[in-house]
This record gives C-alpha cells, sequence and structure tokens, in this order.
C-alpha cells in the first residue's frame, strides 16, 4: 500500500528536523506537520520519537529552544537552528548523499 | 564545551526535576492543542479531532519518559532512586546488612594494610628530583653474587671512567653523631656523602642548598627535616648557624626535605655531613686509601638518552678493566644497578617473596568474606523470589533486576571498603610499634597513602561484583510459577549440590589453612619465647653512651666508663653493673675471622662474634663460668686477653681445654682466660655460635664501636626510678654526654621476638577472621535451610519425629558439610605448612598439636553454628505450620 504513511528510515529524523529548521524556526507539531506535508505524506512523524530527537539535540547544543506565543495565541516551545547544527545538518546531508549514491550503485549492479 | 553544557543541563534538569517533567507536559501539550487545531482546520468536528489527535499521540505518559530519558541524567536519576531503594530495603535487614559488611570490612582491612607495606617499600619513590633516572649502584662478587659495597677508590674509578652519567656520588649508609641544640645532647643517625651527592640526587631542599663542589673536608651539615622540626623548632635562621656535631662545630647549610631519609627505603639518617669529616666525628672511620674496605653506596644520574641497560654495559666493560688493573683486590667483581629508592638489593628477594605470600593470605581472606557475602545475599535472594517473579510479570526487564541486585552489593561492598580502611588505620598503627632489635635507625612504619585508598577502592569494587554477581543471577532468574506461588523458585529439579553449600565448604576448608598456619606461628611464638638465650632476660635495665662522639679519647674513655660503672654500681637497688659495646640478640654484631695457631681449622665456618665486655658480665648477664676466670680491669697495654663460650672450645679446640692459649682474630692475638657457657647471639632461633668476650679496657683504642658502650645494669625494685639515677650518675660526670638505647632487657628481648611475633600476630587475626566469617557462612546457609524447610519439619512432627530427632537432623546435615570441608581443608593445611618452615622456632611444619588442636575446635565451633538453628528447628510448632497451607 505504498499511500499509506509509513516511519522513517532509521537515523534520518535528525537531518529532516534540521532541514525543517533551517527554513525557519518552529514548533514541534509544526515540523512533524511540515515534513508530513513536503513529503506529501509519505512520512509520519509521531510525538513519540520527535519529540525526544528534539530533546536529544537541544541538550546536544545543535538548536536551541524558547517559548513563543503561536499565530493562534498560545504557547509553544519554538526551536531554532544554530551555527552548530547547520554544520550538522551539512555533514549529515553530505553522509546521506553518499549513502543514497552507494546503496543506488548497490542496485544498479 | 558541549559535554560541559550536556553535564550543567543535566545537573540542572536533575535538580528541579519536577520543572523540566513540567515544562515536556506543556510541550506536549501544545503539541496536542495544536495537531487538535490542525485537524480542526480541515473540517473535523472537535470531538474527532481531540480524538484523532489523543490516537497520533499515543500515550502521553510514554512520550513525556521518553523524552525524559533523552538526556544521561535519566539513567543518573534511575540509578539515584535504585540506590535510595536500596538503602531503604537496607535498612529493613540490619543484621544481614552489618554481617556483610563486617565480613567485607574484615576482608579489605586485611587486604589495605598489607599493601600499605608493599606500597612504602616497594612502589613509593624517595623524594628526589626525577627519580626514574637515579639509580644506586652495588658491588658483585665472584661474578656476579649480590651484593656489596663499593671501596673509596673504585668510587673515584667509577666517577672518572663512565660516561653513562652525568653525575655520580657515593655515600656511607650510617654515621652515629651526637646533636646538641638547646644544651641537651641528643645521639641521631646520620649519613656521610660526597659533596655532590645533592646534586646528583636534585633534591629539592625545604631550606638552604646541599654541599658546594669545594666542601668535601668543610664542617658543614644538611639537617633533616624530623629532625629540623623537633629539635630546633623549624626555625628558618639556622641556615648558617653552627652547631654543635660530635664536639664539633658544623655549619648548617640546608633543611632536607620532608620524608626524605636518604636513597635506602628502611634506613632513618638525620643529617647529612660531607665524605671527608668522617674521621673528625666518628672513631672507628674507614679508610679512603684502602681498596679491600666495602663501605660505599653509589647514587648516579643517567645522562639524558641512556637506558639503565646502556649503563650496564658500560659498568661491565669497566668492571673487566678494573678486573685487569687490580687482579689481587678486584677480581671477578662487577657492578648492580638497583632503582634508587628501591629495598636493599640483597634482602630484595625475600622482603619481595614474603609481601607476595602475605597478599596472597590477604587475597584468601577476602575470598572467603566474598563466600560469606554471597551466601548471605544468595539466601536472602531466595527469599526474595517472589518480588523478584511479580517485578519481571510486571514486565521489567532482567537487565534491570540484575543492575539493582549489583547496586545492592555495591553499596555493601563499598561501606565494607571504608569500615575496612578505618580498621586498617588502626592495624597499621599497630604494626608500625613493631621494632627490631637492632641499635641504628631504621624506619619500618607504615601508613594508609593514597595508593592504598585507590586499591581499596578498586578491590572493594571487585569483592562487590564478585559477591553480587552470582546471587543476583540467579535471584533475576526464578522459576516463574514457582516463585509467584511463593515456593521455592531457585533450586532447580535435580541439582542436589547447591551452591550455598559449595561456598560454605571453601569457606570452611579456606579458613581451616589460614587458622593451621595461625596456630603454627603461634606454637612457633611460644617455643621461641621458651628458647633459652643463655643470659638473664629480665631485670636488667640498659644505656648507651658513646664519649667518642665527645672528643674523649681512649683513654678518657676507659676511665669514664669504668668510674661511671662504679658509681652505677654504688646505687641503690643494683645488684651488679657491667659495660659492653654491643647487646646480644642484636640481629648481628661484630664479627672476626678467627684462627688458633698449631690447630687443625675448625669444622665449619672459622667467623667468631665478638663483644667487649667489663667487670662483673658474666654475673650481670647471668652467664655461667665452666673454666678460667672472668674479665675485670684489664690493663689496657697488657697482653689483650679473651674469654669464649663453648662452642668456640668445640669448634677450635675440639672440646680440649683453651685456658692460657694464644687465639688469632683477624690478625689480632688474644689469650683465652675463662670458658663461659653458651649464649645465642644474633637471633633467638639460631644454631650456637662461637663467641669471643674481649675486654672493653683492652679494645676501645684500637677498634672502636660504632653503636656506643652500653651500661648493662641488673636491679631490684623499679627500672625507671633507677633509669632516671642513672641518668643523673652520668651526668654527673660530664652533662653534655647524649645517652641512648635506653631500655630494659625485657623489652629488647620482645624486639628480639620480632618475627615470631608479626607473623604471629598476622596469622592470628586473618585465621581468627576467616573462622569468623566461615562460621557466619555456615550458620546462614543452616538457618535458611530451617526456614525453607518448616513445612516439611511440621509435616514429620506432625507424623511423630520428637525434636531431638529433627535437631539432630539439622546439625548432621550441617556437619556434613563442616567434615566435607575438613576433609579438604586438612590436606591443603598440610601443604601449605610445609611453604612456612623456614619462619618456624622450635616446632615442626607437621606439628601434631597444632593439627588436630585446630580441627577439633572448627568441629567444635560448627557444631555451634548448626545447634542455634537446629533448636529453632525443634521449636516449630506442627499444627501452625501445617495450618499455613
Amino acid at each position: 500500500m505504498p499511500d499509506q504513511p509509513t516511519d522513517l528510515i532509521q537515523g534520518t529524523l535528525d537531518m529532516l528536523v534540521l532541514k525543517t529548521l533551517a527554513l525557519e524556526p518552529m514548533h514541534g507539531y509544526g515540523i512533524a506537520l511540515r515534513i508530513e506535508q513536503i513529503s506529501d505524506g509519505a512520512f509520519r512523524v509521531n510525538p513519540g520519537s520527535l519529540l525526544p530527537a528534539l530533546s536529544r539535540m537541544e541538550r546536544a547544543g545543535h538548536i536551541k529552544g524558547e517559548w513563543r506565543s503561536t499565530e493562534n495565541n498560545r504557547r509553544a516551545k519554538y526551536y531554532v537552528l544554530n551555527a552548530k547544527g547547520r554544520k550538522a545538518l551539512e555533514s549529515e546531508t553530505r553522509n546521506w548523499g553518499r549513502q543514497i549514491a552507494a546503496i543506488n550503485r548497490i542496485l544498479e549492479a | 564545551m558541549a559535554l560541559l553544557r550536556s553535564i550543567r543541563n543535566g545537573i540542572q534538569a536533575l535538580r528541579d526535576n519536577r520543572a523540566r517533567n513540567r515544562e515536556i507536559e506543556q510541550e506536549l501539550d501544545s503539541f496536542l492543542e495544536e495537531s487538535i487545531q490542525e485537524k480542526m482546520r480541515r473540517g473535523m468536528s472537535a470531538e474527532a479531532a481531540l480524538r484523532a489527535a489523543r490516537v497520533e499521540m499515543g500515550s502521553a505518559e510514554t512520550v513525556r519518559q521518553k523524552v525524559w530519558s533523552a538526556g544521561w541524567e535519566s539513567t543518573a536519576d534511575a540509578i539515584w532512586r535504585d540506590l535510595t531503594y536500596t538503602l531503604r530495603r537496607l535498612s529493613r535487614t540490619p543484621g544481614l546488612a552489618l554481617v556483610v559488611l563486617l565480613s567485607i570490612a574484615l576482608g579489605i582491612a586485611a587486604n589495605a594494610t598489607v599493601f600499605s607495606i608493599v606500597s612504602k617499600f616497594l612502589l613509593r619513590g624517595v623524594p628526589v628530583g626525577n627519580p626514574a633516572t637515579l639509580i644506586t649502584l652495588y658491588r658483585t662478587y665472584d661474578h656476579g653474587q649480590c651484593c656489596n659495597n663499593l671501596p673509596y677508590p673504585v668510587y673515584q674509578d667509577l666517577r672518572e671512567q663512565t660516561k653513562s652519567f652525568s653525575g655520580v656520588s657515593a655515600y656511607y649508609e650510617l654515621v652515629p653523631a651526637s646533636i646538641t641544640s638547646h644544651n641537651d645532647a641528643q645521639r641521631v643517625w646520620g649519613q656521610a656523602t660526597t659533596e655532590n651527592f645533592f646534586d646528583v640526587a636534585q633534591l629539592p631542599m625545604t631550606a638552604g642548598r646541599g654541599f658546594l663542589p669545594n666542601e668535601y673536608r668543610s664542617p658543614v651539615i644538611v639537617i633533616g627535616y624530623r629532625l629540623w622540626k623537633q629539635r630546633f623548632d623549624g626555625d628558618p635562621a639556622l641556615i648558617g648557624k653552627s652547631v654543635n656535631v660530635s664536639g664539633h662545630s658544623y655549619t648548617v647549610v640546608g633543611v632536607a626535605p620532608p620524608g626524605f631519609r636518604g636513597l635506602d627505603q628502611v634506613l632513618d639518617p638525620q643529617f647529612w655531613v660531607p665524605l671527608g669529616v668522617l674521621q673528625e666525628i666518628t672513631a672507628n672511620s674507614p679508610h679512603e686509601e684502602s681498596r679491600t674496605t666495602q663501605w660505599l653506596r653509589i647514587a648516579a644520574r643517567l645522562k639524558p638518552g641512556i637506558s639503565q641497560a646502556q649503563a650496564q654495559q658500560e659498568l661491565n666493560v669497566i668492571a673487566e678493566r678494573l678486573d685487569q688493573a687490580h687482579p689481587e683486590t678486584d677480581k671477578n667483581t662487577g657492578f648492580h644497578i638497583e632503582r634508587a629508592g628501591a629495598l636493599p638489593a640483597r634482602d630484595k628477594q625475600t622482603l619481595v617473596l614474603f609481601l607476595v605470600a602475605l597478599a596472597g593470605v590477604a587475597l584468601l581472606v577476602l575470598l572467603i568474606a566474598c563466600a560469606n557475602v554471597a551466601n548471605l545475599l544468595l539466601a536472602q535472594g531466595a527469599q526474595r523470589q517472589r518480588e523478584m517473579a511479580v517485578r519481571l510479570a510486571l514486565g521489567a526487564t532482567r537487565a534491570q533486576l540484575l543492575r539493582h541486585l549489583l547496586i545492592e552489593s555495591l553499596v555493601l561492598a563499598l561501606a565494607g571498603g571504608v569500615l575496612g580502611v578505618l580498621l586498617s588505620v588502626w592495624a597499621t598503627y599497630a604494626l608500625s610499634s613493631f621494632r627490631l632489635p637492632v641499635p641504628v635507625a631504621i624506619d619500618l612504619s607504615v601508613q594508609i597513602d593514597w595508593r592504598v585508598l585507590l586499591y581499596s577502592f578498586a578491590l572493594s569494587l571487585f569483592a562487590g561484583f564478585i559477591c553480587g554477581f552470582l546471587p543476583a543471577w540467579t535471584a533475576s532468574r526464578p522459576v516463574m510459577p514457582n516463585a509467584l506461588k511463593g515456593e521455592e523458585a531457585l533450586a532447580r529439579p535435580g541439582r542436589r549440590i547447591t551452591l550455598r553449600n559449595l561456598l560454605v565448604v571453601a569457606q570452611i576448608s579456606l579458613s581451616l589453612v589460614l587458622l593451621c598456619a595461625a596456630g603454627l606461628f603461634l606454637r612457633s611464638l611460644e617455643a621461641a619465647a621458651k628458647i633459652d638465650t643463655g643470659f638473664r632476660s629480665r631485670g636488667i635495665v640498659m644505656m648507651a653512651v658513646d664519649p667518642q662522639l665527645h672528643r674523649y679519647t681512649p683513654e678518657r674513655s676507659v676511665q669514664l666508663l669504668s668510674v661511671a660503672r662504679q658509681r652505677i654500681a654504688a646505687l641503690p637497688g643494683v645488684l651488679s653493673a657491667s659495660t659492653t659495646d654491643g647487646v646480644p640478640l642484636s640481629m648481628g654484631h661484630r664479627s672476626d675471622g678467627f684462627n688458633v695457631p698449631g690447630r687443625p681449622k675448625p669444622q665449619g665456618e672459622n667467623v667468631v662474634e665478638l663483644y667487649m665486655a667489663g667487670p662483673d658480665y658474666f654475673s650481670t648477664l647471668g652467664i655461667p663460668r665452666v673454666a678460667g676466670r672472668d674479665l675485670g680491669e684489664e690493663n689496657p697495654t697488657s697482653t689483650r686477653v679473651g674469654v669464649v663460650n663453648e662452642e668456640f672450645v668445640r669448634r677450635f679446640f675440639q672440646g680440649t681445654n683453651p685456658v692460657g692459649h694464644m687465639v688469632n682474630g683477624a690478625g689480632v692475638p688474644y689469650q683465652i682466660v675463662g670458658v663461659v657457657k653458651d649464649t645465642k647471639s644474633r637471633t633467638i632461633g639460631e644454631n650456637q655460635r662461637p663467641v669471643l668476650y674481649r675486654s672493653i679496657n683492652q679494645t676501645i683504642a684500637s677498634d672502636p664501636s660504632q653503636d656506643g658502650y652500653t651500661f648493662m645494669v641488673r636491679y631490684e625494685g623499679d627500672p625507671s626510678a633507677l633509669i632516671t639515677a642513672m641518668q643523673h650518675e652520668i651526668h654527673a660526670m660530664d652533662p653534655s654526654l647524649a645517652i641512648f638505647n635506653v631500655q630494659t632487657m625485657q623489652e629488647h628481648m620482645r624486639d628480639a621476638l620480632f618475627l615470631p611475633r608479626l607473623v604471629g600476630t598476622l596469622f592470628t587475626v586473618f585465621g581468627v577472621s576467616g573462622l569468623l566469617l566461615a562460621l557466619i557462612g555456615l550458620y546462614s546457609v543452616m538457618s535458611y535451610s530451617v526456614s525453607q524447610r518448616t513445612r516439611e519439619i511440621g509435616v514429620r512432627m506432625a507424623l511423630g519425629a520428637r525434636a531431638a530427632q529433627v535437631q539432630a537432623m539439622i546439625v548432621r546435615g550441617g556437619m556434613k558439610l563442616a567434615l566435607v570441608a575438613l576433609l579438604i581443608g586438612l590436606p591443603l593445611a598440610l601443604a601449605a605448612a610445609r611453604l612456612t618452615t623456614s619462619l618456624l622456632y622450635g616446632i615442626r611444619p607437621w606439628d601434631l598439636a597444632t593439627f588436630t588442636l585446630i580441627p577439633t575446635l572448627l568441629v567444635a565451633v560448627s557444631l555451634f553454628a548448626c545447634w542455634i538453628p537446629s533448636r529453632r528447628a525443634s521449636h516449630v510448632d506442627p499444627i501452625a505450620t501445617l495450618r499455613m497451607e
């Protein structure tokens, strides 16, 4: 069933979150929604893995969380990408590219 | 940086863990809220949106947990919770906790104490600069036999010829001197060194400096830190002032750093003077020109980049060269390198072996303790199997249970370790009170240092793991159905020998080995104390002076000793008084090779022990005369006379009467005027040695003593009053004289029993701790088995078994274990006993008394350990137990 949303590929969540935050600061649900929308509903991120990942990356100093009000005038924790996170995103993207290329080569062989 | 931040945030989260949880909850709420809003925007009803969002999110609590576990602090928090839980649980079984704590404390204390000896003598270096490149040199003889000191000319050859060293210095190990401060003279030991010694050692001086290159013969002195603090009040202005050293004025140029006691680990010198002044301050200094007097030790500094092996190679070449240049003295000699601060090369191997053996025994005690603790925890684990099963059933993983149980044993082990270190603080204090019966300055004190603490900590962790892992492993694997019903769940079907029984057997047999060793050493101590030394061992006070440290000529010395002896002999309470140069049983004194002109060479060695004796020596010491006369106030200039013991007669005169004959000792002739009974000379356990007593009046001039001269006074009444009176008499003649080595013969005899007392004490402590531990083990196994078999016992009694029969059944079960342990332990103990042969006095290693008494004792106490739980078994009320069904 190709239309059914699937879980993320192992180990890509951090990269996708960083990429999403590279566009603009966002709160948790915003990130989940954005990933789901951009992937045309192929990936669904559930809070059970997203929130721990955010907490982990915040602890690692890749992103910074701050409480702001949303457009609906509610308070939510927005995450902002910082320089270290940008670097991490670059290196993870490079890695990912290498892995995809390698996998493709294997599949085409 | 990142690590720092992680730690900071983690600690913050831990400190305010409620705030952190609230934040996570708020974030979850906002997530949910946004999700609902979004769904409503897409057209869902509020109710449907709420439900869908909830479903998407899953259990909020799980998410919260997951977020919380993203940081390291959650693990720390979990461990902390385990820890507090453990402490709460342990406080509910204080008896068990106490026994475990004490067991481990005993084991750790034994190890910490032994390791503090190892640390002091093997691991701790000397406080010199760059100790890795500082070495000490010894001379070998007969193709590499170890080890002698060096003659001065050989030192000079080395200093001129070697290229491996940036500096070569020499020192004379121990020099006595009387140092005066505050008008009070004290005899202390120091060292004489070449002028470059302090530069070679790169010693970081506390104050002042070492010696200058031109001070080889200058009256300068470096004071040891302790002497500086104790006798000179740590006065920094002492530098540059002069002090009275054996009647000469010496300028203090420096103070050595604290803890510096020369480069040898056991000696305790407290001052340093240049080698060239030795003749001035001591009466009997070796000749610098002599190529045969071996008296100097060498300290040398390796050049950067030169290894010890390279230096050794160069030394071998030099040795070859010296062998050829001086064939009459340097034939077949060589050099041996030791790290500076190592134990004396000659005794190193023996000492290391002794320490390794001791460490092995201490580890054995710890193993027994661990077996004991493992056993107790096993029994306890069995009682908690229901709890374990419930927790497993509720979804706890086995790893969590294991962690939990291990934390428990680690907490116990570490607490036991702390207690053990405290115990060993006391033990090392007690050990430090053992003194060697020698007249020179020796430092054998041991303390707990950071190495010991580290070692104890590691050992506690290790003990915690090994005694915790097994019980934890079995306890975390209960047979589930049984356990939930509250039945025996750890016993696997078909297993008759349980782990617990094995551990108890091992414990008892190991402690049997230790106890037998303890028994042997105690018997040996008893035998040693009963050995007839041949002289009076009580009622004698000894006190030494050394007039030659106060610029007395030999003639004046003789006069002083003679008059002082007469004045002391006239004191009330004094029966007789004499003078000598050395107290017997001081582990070795003066000796020389002897021959008798016109007689065949003696059987065995020709080495004769030499003691100086004044009038009344034999009557004071209670040595019976066999033939001839005693020594009196002999004329210093007439023919030298000597009194010999019976062993001397046996060895040199084949038992014929020697009185009137001349004998020759190292070129000095003596006329024998009397024969006395044998006495022990160096140690209590030795075979009789030949002894020649020479007149003190005739010997002081030609062969003065380094140890001073001792008044030996036989008295009645209170020795302390007598000691004061004697000091008064001596100071009445010369108030500047330093008085030293004041002790009673009884005290000296106790020191002389140093070795048997030391090993006896150590093994008794080890053995008794081992026994206690084993008995606690046996007791706990038996009482556990009684509690497990309550129902069975109830049934038996209901069927007509009498209390006595039940009791016998339980005792039989326990004694079976004890007897098996005995059968295993006895051969082990007998084998171990053979290893102790060289340490025993007067008894054989397979001592009948020890090997019947100790097993009997063990059986008796095992019986007691089984009897207590068996009484409980016999009080089981059959009705009550059956009703529980």
